[in-house]
C-alpha cells in the first residue's frame, strides 16, 4: 500500500480493532496518534539532521545547502534505522535571520549557527531597517525546495516545510536576554517584535511555501521551552501569535502553518527541581501547540521523569476513562551517552507505564550528531519488540536481542539514495556555489 | 540605613535595575561602607533570587532581570571597593558562562563573592564562544579563568574551551575553575580543570587557595 490516504485510513481502522493487513509506518503513527492500539508501539522519526549527516559522512557545507541531498539523506538514514515516519528539517532556527543578514558561523562538519556576538536587532529602529523577508535570499529557496521534496518523496500528514517560530526567531535575532527584557519591561517593543516576525518575516515565507505547493509547515520554538519561558508567558505571547499565523495562512493560503512546536516543553534540567504542578502547567499549555490533542514530551530530561505523572496528565485530559495519546520522547543526550541495556530498560519501564492501552508514540528529542548508531537501532528494536501488542504482562520476560544491522555504507548500496550520497562525498569546497 | 539595604535587596530580587543603581548611589552618598552595601544589599539580594530559583518560584526570565539589577548595582560599587583596597595587589579572574548557556544567576553570585574577596573580575557574560575566552586570557592575563554552565548539554563546551587554551599555548599561564549545577569534581578532573566550585562561597575559597591565600 503506497497511498498515504489509504495508509492513514488503515491506521485509523486498525487502531479501532479492525485488524487486516500489515500496518505501514504511517498507519502506525496515525493509529497511535488517534489513541488506539496498533500492531506495535510506533516510533516517530526524530529530528536527526546533523546525526544523519554524520552517519552518511557528508560535508556540512554541501549538506546544509542542497535540498535534494538533505532530503535523500534523511529518508535513507530513517529507513536504515526503521523509524515509522520521517521528519526532515535542517537547522530550522537559522534560515530567516540568515536571509535577513544575520552574521553566521559556517563550518565544515557542523550545521550553520548564528553568531550571537553580532545580533541582527539591537534596537527598535532595526526593525524598519531590516524590512520584510525576501524569500529569494539566503537559504530560503533551499528550505522551500526541502519542504516540496519531503512532501513528494514521503507524503503524509506530517510532511512539509519548517520555519522558526516567533519567539525563537526574536531570540535568534537579538539574543535571549534582550528578548526577555523586552517582554518583561517593554511590552510595546515586544509587540513590535512579534508583529514584525509574523507580518514581515513569516507571512512572506509561508506565501513562498504556498506558491511552491507546500501545504504544511511546522514552526520550531525551543526557545519557548520551560524554563526559558514560563507557561504563562507562552500563553501571553507565543500562543496568540501561533494562532494568528495559523489563521492567516489558513484563510489566505489554504495552508497549515503550525507555529510554537516545543513551546512550554518541560525542560527542567535539575531532577531535584522536578515539580508535578509545574510539569502539568507546562503540559497543559504545550497541548495547545499541537493540531491533535496529545500529552507532549520532547527535549526534556525525560530519562529522570516519573512517567506516571505523564500518564496521569494524559488521563486527566482524556474522556470516558480513555487517556489522550502520549509522545514519549527519549532525551537526545540519554540516547548518546547510555548503553544499549540502559535504553532497553528505560523503554521497558515506559511501555509498562504508558503503552499497555495504546496511544503511545516513542520519539527522540533531537538526535545528537555523535550518537552511536547501535543505540538508535536498539531503541527502535526494543520499542517494536517490547511494544508488540498485546504487551506482555511481565516485560522482564521479553528478551530484546542486540539489533542485527549492516553498516550504513554497505546497506546503502542499491538503495535509491545511494548515488546522491556517495557522489556528495566527493564534493570539495568551491565546486558548488554556497555562501559559506 | 537598614531600610536602604533592605530596599536594595528587594530591587535586586525584583530585577529593577534602575532602582538598584539609584539605591547604591544613595547608600554611598549616605556614607555606608562599600563592602557593607555589597554584602548586605547586593549579595543578599542575588542570594534571595537564587533561593527563589531553587524553590521553583523564579524562572529564567526572573533570574535574567535579577542579574541585570545586580550588574547595575555593581557599576557604582566596584570602583569604591577597589579604592577601599588601596594599592594592594589584586588578582584578575575572568569569568563567563559557556556558549549555548544563558544562565546568569550563579555567575552573578560568584562575581559578588570574588569581588568581596578582592579579585578584579572580568565578566565575559553568558553564551560566551571559545575564542572570547582565549582573547580574554590574552588581553587580561588573569590568574584564573572560571567557566560556568547550568545545563548538562552546555557543560561539555568547557572541555573545548580548555582544549582551545591549550592549543593557543595559554593553558599553563592560567588556573581554570569550572562550576554550575551539572558539574562535579569528577567532571572537573575529566576536563582538566584546576578546581571545581560547588557554589559561590566555595568558588571564592578555592580561588583564593589557587592564588596562594587571601588578599585584598
Amino acid at each position: 500500500m503506497a497511498n498515504p490516504t489509504l495508509e492513514m485510513i488503515h491506521g485509523l481502522l486498525y487502531s479501532k480493532g479492525l485488524h487486516f493487513g500489515h500496518p505501514s509506518g504511517l498507519a502506525r503513527i496515525v493509529g497511535g496518534m488517534s489513541g488506539g492500539m496498533m500492531d506495535v508501539v510506533p516510533f516517530l522519526g526524530p529530528q536527526i539532521h546533523d546525526h544523519a549527516m554524520t552517519v552518511a559522512k557528508l560535508p556540512a557545507r554541501l549538506y546544509y545547502w542542497d535540498a535534494s541531498l538533505l532530503v535523500d539523506t534523511h529518508l535513507a538514514v530513517d529507513r536504515w534505522y526503521g523509524f515509522d515516519s520521517d521528519t526532515v528539517v535542517a537547522d530550522a532556527y537559522n534560515f530567516e535571520v540568515e536571509a535577513l543578514g544575520a552574521k553566521m558561523i559556517y563550518s565544515d562538519n557542523a550545521m550553520p549557527t548564528v553568531d550571537v556576538g553580532s545580533p541582527l536587532i539591537k534596537q527598535a529602529a532595526d526593525l524598519d531597517r531590516l524590512g520584510p523577508l525576501d524569500p529569494s535570499k539566503g537559504r530560503i529557496p533551499m528550505a522551500i525546495e526541502t519542504g516540496r521534496l519531503f512532501m513528494k518523496k514521503a507524503p503524509g500528514p506530517i510532511s512539509g516545510g519548517f520555519f522558526c517560530s516567533h519567539w525563537s526567531m526574536i531570540c535568534q535575532a537579538m539574543g535571549y536576554p534582550k528578548a526577555v527584557r523586552a517582554i518583561k519591561r517593554d511590552k510595546g517593543f515586544a509587540t513590535a517584535l512579534f508583529d514584525w516576525v509574523n507580518d514581515q518575516v513569516l507571512l512572506p515565507f509561508m506565501r513562498a511555501y504556498a506558491r511552491a505547493g507546500v501545504k504544511n509547515a511546522n514552526g520550531a520554538d525551543a526557545w519557548a521551552a520551560f524554563p526559558n519561558l514560563t507557561p504563562e508567558l507562552v500563553e501571553e505571547w507565543v500562543l496568540p501569535y501561533a494562532r494568528k499565523l495559523r489563521e492567516q495562512c489558513k484563510k489566505e493560503l489554504k495552508m497549515n502553518a503550525a507555529a510554537g512546536a516545543a513551546a512550554a516543553d518541560y525542560c527542567e534540567e535539575d531532577p531535584s527541581k522536578f515539580d508535578k504542578e509545574m510539569m502539568f502547567r507546562c503540559l497543559a499549555v504545550g497541548v495547545k501547540t499541537f493540531p491533535l490533542k496529545v500529552a507532549p514530551s520532547a527535549m526534556g530530561r525525560t530519562q529522570d521523569w516519573n512517567m506516571t505523572w505523564l500518564r496521569e496528565f494524559a488521563e486527566k485530559e482524556g474522556k470516558n476513562g480513555k487517556k489522550i495519546p502520549i509522545t514519549a520522547s527519549l532525551n537526545g543526550r540519554f540516547m548518546r551517552d547510555s548503553t544499549p541495556d540502559q535504553i532497553v530498560a528505560k523503554l521497558a519501564q515506559w511501555i509498562d507505564i504508558l503503552g499497555r492501552d495504546g496511544g503511545m508514540i516513542v520519539f527522540i528529542g533531537n538526535v545528537p550528531a555523535d550518537t552511536p548508531p547501535l543505540n538508535i537501532h536498539t531503541a527502535v528494536k526494543a520499542t517494536h519488540t517490547l511494544g508488540h501488542y498485546p504487551i506482555s504482562a511481565d516485560l522482564s520476560t521479553i528478551k530484546v536481542s542486540p539489533p542485527a544491522y549492516r553498516p550504513f555504507d554497505e546497506w546503502l548500496k542499491g538503495q535509491p539514495e545511494a548515488e546522491v550520497i556517495f557522489k556528495a562525498r566527493e564534493w570539495k569546497p568551491g565546486r558548488t556555489a554556497v555562501v559559506a | 540605613m537598614t531600610d536602604q539595604l533592605a530596599d536594595l535587596q528587594k530591587a535586586i530580587v525584583e530585577g529593577d535595575d534602575t532602582q538598584a543603581a539609584r539605591l547604591v548611589e544613595a547608600a554611598l552618598a549616605h556614607g555606608l561602607p562599600a563592602l557593607d552595601i555589597l554584602n548586605k544589599g547586593v549579595v543578599a539580594g542575588i542570594n534571595k533570587a537564587g533561593e527563589l530559583w531553587a524553590a521553583n518560584k523564579y524562572f529564567l526570565p526572573d533570574v535574567i532581570l535579577a542579574a541585570d539589577a545586580f550588574k547595575a548595582a555593581m557599576l557604582p560599587l566596584e570602583p569604591r571597593i577597589k579604592a577601599s583596597r588601596g594599592a594592594q595587589p589584586t588578582h584578575k579572574f575572568v569569568i563567563g558562562v559557556v556558549q549555548g548557556d544563558m544562565h546568569d544567576l550563579g555567575k552573578s553570585l560568584v562575581i559578588a563573592m570574588l569581588t568581596s574577596a578582592g579579585f578584579e573580575v572580568v565578566d565575559l557574560g553568558i553564551d560566551v564562544p571559545h575564542d572570547r575566552f582565549v582573547q580574554a586570557v590574552q588581553q587580561h592575563q588573569p590568574a584564573i579563568v572560571g567557566l560556568g554552565a547550568y545545563m548538562s548539554t552546555t557543560m561539555l563546551e568547557m572541555k573545548d574551551v580548555i582544549g582551545e587554551l591549550k592549543k593557543q599555548g595559554l593553558r599553563e599561564r592560567v588556573k581554570i575553575m569550572v562550576g554550575g549545577v551539572p558539574t562535579s569534581q569528577e567532571f572537573a578532573d575529566e576536563v582538566g580543570a584546576d578546581a571545581w566550585g560547588k557554589d559561590a562561597l566555595q568558588t571564592m575559597q578555592k580561588a583564593l587557595a589557587l592564588v596562594g591565600g587571601s588578599h585584598g
